[in-house]
């Protein structure tokens, strides 16, 4: 099932996203959408790991969307946190650089076929010697370090969404 | 005196940074800028620089106030090794992060870089 399937299903059901934001792909806005994540997960799940969980999803999927998308009014960033039963959904929503997608989904691929730390264990060795490249450690970041599983859904009009899915 | 003591430390935005000629790098704050390889990056080489000219066999970093940072700021820790691994053994200093195990990404992010820089970098937890 893929997360546009599972959102739907979640709608079906009766769940509402927790929190439903747009807004400019803009950098200077991170911070504060990042600690806003935070403080309305500890504060509504009253859990402290799942806050400081979802802080490092929101960090870097934000950060991923903003790097790599298109100029334009129709590249707004969308934001959900979705739960129901045992389970949260982190997503985003994004209008990439089509050049991009393609290298996304081989790394979410390669991520969910992998054991969590040994894909982080094995980002850090790769960064180790891509001298001078990007860091290329957040999504395996994401999956490890906020204990989630990792899916990329294209929709028709161009935009993608990376949606984070894990236990409460 | 020390090389460290001539090394300046930059102002960066969310991170206080101090650095001590005893042997000590404080970090306290969040990273979350950008590209923090040119912000920091050539801090934390000439960091790395003056320790090897003062032929050190130990240096700390302690992050225990660094309460978050993004992934590209992790990269430069990465780095920091790999510039140490660069060196030949005679002249390498161990790399210590003094950190705090109730943060996760500490927790997480140190163990990896550990495992990745055998016998370079060692983790000290505080309690």
């Amino acid at each position: 099932m893929n997360p546009d399937e599972i959102r739907q299903q979640l709608l079906e059901g009766g769940a509402a996203p927790l929190v439903l934001m747009r807004f400019r792909p803009a950098w200077a806005y991170i911070d504060g959408i990042r600690e806003f994540g935070r403080f309305f997960c500890q504060t509504t799940f009253s859990d402290e790991a799942l806050a400081e969980r979802a802080r490092v999803v929101i960090q870097e999927t934000l950060e991923n969307a903003v790097k790599y998308s298109t100029p334009g009014p129709e590249a707004e960033l969308e934001l959900s946190i979705f739960s129901r039963g045992e389970h949260i959904e982190i997503s985003v929503s994004s209008l990439p650089d089509p050049a991009h997608l393609h290298t996304l989904k081989e790394e979410i691929a390669w991520i969910n076929a992998t054991d969590a730390e040994q894909a982080y264990v094995t980002a850090f060795e790769r960064a180790a010697t891509d001298a001078g490249g990007g860091s290329r450690l957040g999504l395996a970041r994401i999956r490890y370090e906020g204990n989630v599983e990792l899916s990329v859904a294209e929709q028709e009009d161009g935009r993608i969404r990376i949606s984070a899915r894990g236990r409460l | 005196m020390s090389e460290l003591e001539q090394v300046q430390v930059p102002e960066v935005e969310n991170v206080t940074l101090a650095l001590d000629g005893a042997g000590t790098l404080t970090l306290t704050g969040t990273i979350a800028i950008w590209d923090p390889s040119e912000r920091l990056g050539p801090f934390f080489q000439q960091v790395h620089a003056a320790a090897l000219r003062d032929a050190r066999s130990v240096l700390r970093v302690d992050v225990t106030g660094l309460s978050f940072v993004n992934s590209s700021a992790i990269r430069l820790f990465v780095d920091w090794a790999t510039w140490l691994r660069k060196e030949p053994e005679s002249r390498r200093y161990q790399l210590r992060f003094v950190t705090d195990r109730k943060i996760t990404w500490q927790r997480t992010s140190f163990a990896a870089l550990a495992a990745l820089a055998k016998g370079i970098v060692v983790v000290e937890h505080k309690e």
